[in-house]
């Protein structure tokens, strides 16, 4: 890692470190202290600029760069748009477009759009932490052209029904104020790019998970020995590790290249690996916790409700695994060939 | 918070050139030779004249000193080599183990003489090595073995029964792991060490065991009160145990622990390409994305050996992983396969089939089982 992203990691870490706890995960108001603090730090410490280009005032990092950020905030379970932010910014800055300096979300799933002069109505899927923003980056699209478009929150927001994880909304729009408007440059991806960072947070998530398990197996006891002595628990325990280890390598192509967060071979890999992993590591990890698993108070439910929510987003494992058996065999290549490629 | 990191390491031009390369050279050698891909060809299928030519390819010995015959080349070029050749299903049982593990141990271990004299032939594909580590009351716990080494003042005497051991038929030398001292209860893994033994020494005997499939790849090695030189000890007396975990890691680590019965599932894809079924499709998205991801973990291990690195660990996820994955494989092979009934496979795809399903379990014995390698990844989670 370079210098500059050791040290940028090492101030993401602090902040998390102070400010990130179960607390504020089950208390999560925009007018709470601990969230508003967090929310300062962040944006003071212009962490959500890290993809911005310098020119616009940001780090001019690159996506590759920012994986370990992304596997930190996940890591620290931080209920808060931090990345939803990162990645708007990143957006608006390929568009040449100045970042924001409040914290934004974003969406690629829309019905219905209309734009009329400077305002958008329409509906808009699955927004996360609406709630604690104030404007929206989407990727819709209008007459075969994709535009990315940012604008102010305004309407009624629906809360999801969902694994109640990170909050969700459906949002139906009225002539809402538009910010910017741009078509939306070729070679970005926008699902390929929100499913990889997807994966990277529900790889932390699950390191998370290992650390949670192995360190309340080695202090709860039962039959007079902790639980870790139990050669069951302990091939539980492994089989976790042995997820949470091919997880991890699975991302290993977007660390190659920048361009590979955009391609669907090296997005539908770890999504497909990660949501296999997210399967076994959700039922193994409550299974060694007992009871104390099953509540709301203890946070290793936050976890596990976080892989649920993102491994049946934008398409579960199964449906990539169609996806990336297609893509292979409409290639007229044998299979070392297209995995070599 | 990370445990296990696999770095991750890119395969660069130079490599993929080499891997076309290997790929050109087997295309040109099987047709000349007449040779028959196989499944589980580090196992099943040995042929010396096909070690041979690759050792004058210089594919061979790979990473070893060239002041031995090694070609002074970097892990991530054998481990695209070996890649291609399990792939192929080319037949590399003769030299597997002394190119995979026995050979690096004597360039770490070995005397200068036994250098000199051994290195080359492994890299010229002339010189085949056995394991010597299970023995008929020891395997799952190695330290347990009770072959004993007695030092003499001229000489060791070695007594003892070996198990298992694959190719020691067709091997020039056997890695043996014996007591030096006896053993002590509270420190088992003390008063092991590991002798290099010519396997063509009087009162070393060789007897084959049949396996279920009806082949005889695998012995049992008998010493009878054999005499070694004292330089047969390999490494320092009484570090035998902390040497072998590191041969270990080589034998655990590498492409066959998933690329055993690749040649299967290619065979299979030629077949039914444009008649699999939407759920054969999905189950061959699932498999791409596994295979692809093993091979990274053991790409990175690779590595983890060149820089010096003791990835025992990681070696252990590769092997349980990669042993997960190829008993899945050959079900989901089946279940692809719903469409079409057996009876209509060609028959060269249901011989590799009917291999495949005979000689899968064995893959989560040999090397350590399943089961000692989740204990291994316990203890290193500190959870014993
Ligand atoms: C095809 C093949 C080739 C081989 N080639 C070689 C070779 O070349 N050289 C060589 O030295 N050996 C070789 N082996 C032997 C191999 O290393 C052993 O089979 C292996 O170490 C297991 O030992 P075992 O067969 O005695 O089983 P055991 O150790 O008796 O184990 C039987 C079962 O009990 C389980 N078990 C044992 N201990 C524990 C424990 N502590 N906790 C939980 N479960 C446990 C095992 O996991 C297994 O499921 C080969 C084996 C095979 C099948």
């Amino acid at each position: 890692m370079k210098d500059e992203a050791k040290i940028i990691l090492d101030i993401c870490n602090k902040i998390l470190l102070k400010n990130v706890d179960h607390h504020l995960r089950l208390n999560l108001e925009p007018i709470s202290t601990q969230f508003k603090t967090l929310k300062d730090e962040i944006i003071s410490s212009e962490l959500t600029k890290l993809l911005v280009k310098e020119d616009l005032g940001g780090a001019g990092m690159t996506l590759t760069d920012i994986i370990p950020i992304v596997q930190l905030s996940a890591q620290y379970g931080t209920p808060i748009p931090f990345i939803e932010t990162i990645i708007s910014n990143f957006l608006l800055s390929e568009l040449n477009v100045k970042p924001e300096n409040d914290f934004i979300t974003l969406t690629n799933k829309t019905e219905n759009i209309q734009i009329k002069k400077d305002k958008i109505s329409g509906n808009f899927k699955s927004i996360p932490y609406l709630n604690l923003v104030e404007k929206i980056l989407v990727e819709t699209e209008i007459k075969n052209q994709k535009y990315i478009i940012l604008f102010k929150k305004g309407g009624k927001l629906k809360l999801q029904k969902n694994f109640l994880s990170e909050p969700k909304f459906d949002l139906d729009a009225s002539e809402l104020e538009i910010i910017s408007m741009m078509e939306k440059p070729e070679q970005i991806d926008v699902q390929n790019l929100l499913i990889n960072v997807r994966s990277i947070q529900s790889f932390g998530a699950m390191e998370k998970i290992l650390k949670l398990c192995i360190e309340y197996c080695s202090q709860r006891k039962q039959f007079g020995r902790t639980l870790s002595k139990f050669q069951m628990i302990q091939n539980h325990i492994s089989e976790i590790a042995l997820e949470v280890a091919a997880s991890g390598a699975s991302l290993s192509t977007l660390k190659n290249n920048n361009k590979n967060f955009y391609n669907l071979k090296s997005t539908a890999i770890p999504k497909i690996r990660t949501g296999i992993a997210s399967g076994k590591v959700i039922a193994l990890s409550h299974q060694v916790h007992g009871a104390m698993g099953f509540t709301k108070e203890y946070e290793l439910s936050y976890f596990t409700k976080a892989l649920n929510s993102w491994r049946n987003e934008f398409g579960n494992e199964i449906y990539w695994q169609n996806i990336l058996g297609k893509l292979f065999l409409n290639q007229n290549k044998n299979l070392w060939e297209f995995l070599n490629h | 918070m990370t445990y296990f990191n696999f770095p991750h390491i890119e395969e660069d031009d130079n490599l993929k050139n080499l891997r076309n390369d290997v790929k050109s050279f087997l295309k040109t050698t099987f047709n000349s030779n007449n040779i028959k891909p196989q499944a589980d060809a580090w196992m099943y299928s040995a042929n010396p004249e096909f070690s041979k030519k690759l050792g004058e390819k210089g594919w061979l010995g790979m990473s070893f000193p060239k002041k031995y015959g090694g070609r002074e080349k970097t892990m991530l070029e054998r481990y695209v080599i070996t890649e291609e050749l399990l792939v192929a299903g080319a037949p590399v049982a003769a030299h597997w183990i002394a190119d995979r593990q026995s050979g690096s141990q004597i360039i770490r271990y070995g005397t200068e003489e036994q250098k000199k004299e051994i290195i080359p032939k492994i890299s010229s594909g002339e010189c085949f090595f056995a394991i010597g580590m299970s023995e008929p009351d020891s395997g799952s716990d190695l330290a347990s073995v009770k072959t004993f080494a007695k030092k003499t003042d001229d000489c060791w005497e070695l007594t003892g029964r070996k198990i298992w051991s694959t190719g020691a038929h067709l091997s020039h030398y056997m890695i043996v792991l014996a007591r030096t001292e006896k053993l002590d209860e509270k420190n088992r893994h003390s008063g092991l060490s590991q002798f290099l033994v010519n396997l063509k020494l009087p009162g070393v005997e060789i007897n084959p065991i049949e396996d279920m499939t009806h082949q005889k790849h695998f012995n049992e090695t008998v010493f009878n009160n054999i005499k070694l030189n004292k330089d047969a000890l390999l490494g320092e007396e009484g570090m035998g145990w902390q040497q072998v975990v590191g041969e270990l890691a080589l034998e655990r680590s590498g492409p066959e622990r998933f690329l055993s019965h690749y040649i299967l599932l290619d065979n299979f894809i030629c077949e039914f390409r444009y008649k699999m079924s939407e759920m054969g499709i999905t189950s061959l998205g699932k498999i791409i994305s596994e295979l692809q991801t093993l091979r990274m973990m053991s790409f990175s291990i690779a590595w983890m050996i060149q820089e010096k690195k003791s990835p025992d660990v990681q070696a252990a996820f590769v092997k349980e992983a990669g042993n997960v994955f190829e008993k899945k494989l050959i079900e989901t092979i089946r279940e692809m396969s719903n469409l079409i009934p057996f009876e209509k496979w060609s028959s060269s795809l249901k011989s590799l089939f009917q291999d495949a399903t005979l000689r899968i379990p064995a893959n989560s014995l040999r090397g350590g089982t399943s089961e000692i390698m989740r204990g291994i990844i316990s203890k290193q989670l500190g959870l014993r």
